[in-house]
């Protein structure tokens, strides 16, 4: 089951690889990163992977916005769940990002704890 | 001889009308009444010729000689005086024809034509002088009346000039209390203008704080996930070493292994710190978060007094304090953003609870902790105030309690945000804060707040 995390922060990848140690090697997630909107969308739209189920995504990037991501993978994938991820009380971006269609918003610094508990609920269905 | 009484009786009235407006004194009035009536009473005697005629003639020459006399010596009938020798070549002549009569009447037949014509001319005298009397009088009552008016003219204008002296007088103080008044206006311009400076300052130091904030955030996220992970990862670490047999370098890797385990906890937690730093910087610039809403302020301000009680209670160091709520039940809903609106309430009880604390630390269980929260509306605004009996702030930190990063606290307990904070979003809510305090004795912050908002 691929799950898709987009950010530009590159360390970002290693972050989640290790908090999820135990669900990549256990539970048969696969973990994919892209650093930008662009970059993501080229990941979602290459035929020869198995398809990501979820993508969790930074809002704040330089080039495409999150946001804007948020709309072309809701037109063009209209079944993939998207998860944002953005700062602190940034209640601006979460009005955005849930009319645009997001499963869930979370904010800075991630609460990893939350963030195991949807990624769990990804996995079992 | 009634001829001399008469001109007795002419001259004492005449006398007695010439009185001023002011008057004789009583005793001169007098004089005259008894004159008049003397000479009166003689002229009555004399038609009934009631004897001894001599008598009665002496007596006539007499009383008109004492009023000629009494014209002459007395100081207020002075100016009088030509009407004393007016009938004196009458009298004389009627005094002479009257001796010659007496002592020698052949001797006054002879000469009585002469007498006649002595009277004539006397009698023209008299009237001539009589004349000269009256306007010499005339002149004298044009002059009093002159100098009369004169006198009124200078009174008149000494009181003209008393009542301007008066209006300068009052338009001085006028002005003085104007010029006051401008001081007044001026001093509070200056301060105005001085508050405006240090808030222009505050606001441009509040966006490069947010900007700082915004750029530490997401690799102080690094730090703190990282070495969260790490502890996880060394927890699970020391779950395998059992399986590892006992040996001296296994000890030494265990040992360190708890160094850095310490090490990592350490960064964990002096990151939170810094997270909570920035969190605070990031309540700055957030703006346009939250709506301005119809609220009532004595509800937000009984729940959150609460949860500030209840807050501190259950972080370390719980104090007791006693909080009092002078809530006025009349004040309608006001504009306010709740959840900005709060953190002021939680900031300025927290402030005051860690400041009693001191208090209490310095002066043991004597001292009782309290505070008061009031309300009160007045009129086009509402009053909040704040006051606690704590250790007060000193003057020269007055003016440093609402900038950015300003804490008096030991150590780690403040950010030094909290007051610029709170100042923050009661100038969001179009409001003032000002702080009162006396050393050792109370801190009282008032927050004025307009009932509407534009």
């Amino acid at each position: 089951m691929k799950i898709l995390v987009v950010d530009d922060e590159r360390d970002v990848e290693d972050l989640f690889r290790q908090k999820f140690r135990k669900e990549i090697r256990n539970q048969g997630l696969e973990l994919l990163f892209a650093f930008s909107g662009k970059e993501a969308l080229e990941i979602l739209e290459s035929d020869d992977s198995p398809p990501v189920v979820s993508v969790f995504s930074d809002i704040n990037m330089p080039g495409m916005s999150g946001l804007e991501m948020l709309g072309i993978i809701k037109t063009r994938f209209p079944q993939l769940t998207v998860n944002m991820i953005s700062a602190y009380g940034d209640k601006d971006n979460y009005r955005k990002a849930m009319s645009s269609g997001a499963k869930g918003f979370f904010t800075k610094p991630v609460d990893f704890d939350s963030l195991r508990k949807e990624i769990s609920e990804i996995l079992a269905s | 001889m009634i001829l001399i009484n008469l001109i007795s009786l002419f001259l004492l009235y005449y006398l007695k009308k010439s009185a001023g407006p002011q008057g004789f004194p009583t005793h001169l009035n007098r004089y005259f009444k008894y004159g008049m009536i003397a000479a009166a009473t003689l002229i009555v005697l004399g038609i009934l010729h009631v004897p001894p005629a001599i008598l009665f003639q002496l007596a006539s020459f007499a009383l008109v000689g004492a009023i000629i006399y009494f014209i002459l010596h007395t100081p207020e009938l002075e100016y009088q005086r030509t009407l004393a020798i007016t009938p004196l070549p009458i009298v004389g002549v009627q005094l002479l024809d009257y001796l010659v009569r007496t002592l020698s009447p052949g001797f006054h037949d002879v000469i009585e034509n002469y007498f006649d014509a002595a009277g004539v001319f006397a009698l023209i005298w008299a009237v001539t002088m009589w004349l000269n009397h009256r306007k010499q009088m005339k002149e004298v009552e044009i002059e009093r009346i002159i100098s009369k008016e004169q006198e009124r003219q200078l009174r008149s204008t000494a009181e003209q000039k008393s009542q301007l002296e008066i209006l300068v007088a009052e338009r001085t103080s006028e002005i003085l209390s104007q010029k006051e008044e401008l001081q007044h206006a001026l001093d509070h311009l200056r301060s105005t203008q001085e508050q405006l400076i240090q808030q222009e300052k505050l606001a441009s130091l509040g966006q490069l704080t947010a900007g700082i904030a915004h750029e530490i955030k997401n690799p102080l996220n690094f730090v703190n996930n990282f070495s969260e992970l790490s502890v996880d990862f060394l927890d699970e670490i020391s779950e395998e070493m059992p399986r590892i047999p006992d040996s001296p370098e296994k000890e030494n890797i265990l040992d360190l292994l708890e160094n850095v385990k310490s090490n990592l906890v350490k960064i964990r937690h002096h990151g939170s710190r810094a997270d909570g730093i920035v969190r605070s910087m990031l309540m700055h610039s957030r703006g346009g978060t939250g709506t301005m809403e119809p609220s009532d302020l004595n509800a937000l301000i009984r729940e959150y007094a609460n949860l500030a009680f209840h807050g501190m209670r259950a972080n370390p160091n719980p104090i007791n304090v006693d909080i009092q709520l002078d809530l006025d039940e009349t004040l309608p809903k006001i504009k306010l953003n709740s959840e900005d609106f709060s953190r002021v309430i939680l900031n300025l009880l927290k402030n005051a609870f860690d400041a009693m604390r001191d208090k209490i630390e310095a002066q043991g269980s004597e001292y009782k902790a309290k505070v008061i929260i009031r309300t009160k509306d007045l009129g086009n605004r509402v009053l909040v105030e704040v006051e606690d009996n704590g250790p007060g702030v000193p003057d020269e930190i007055k003016d440093k309690l609402l900038m950015p990063f300003f804490t008096t606290k030991k150590g780690t307990e403040g950010t030094g945000l909290g007051l610029s904070i709170t100042h923050d979003i009661i100038k969001s809510h179009e409001g003032s804060l000002e702080i009162q305090s006396e050393a050792d004795t109370f801190t009282l912050f008032k927050i004025l707040l307009p009932k509407t908002i534009s």
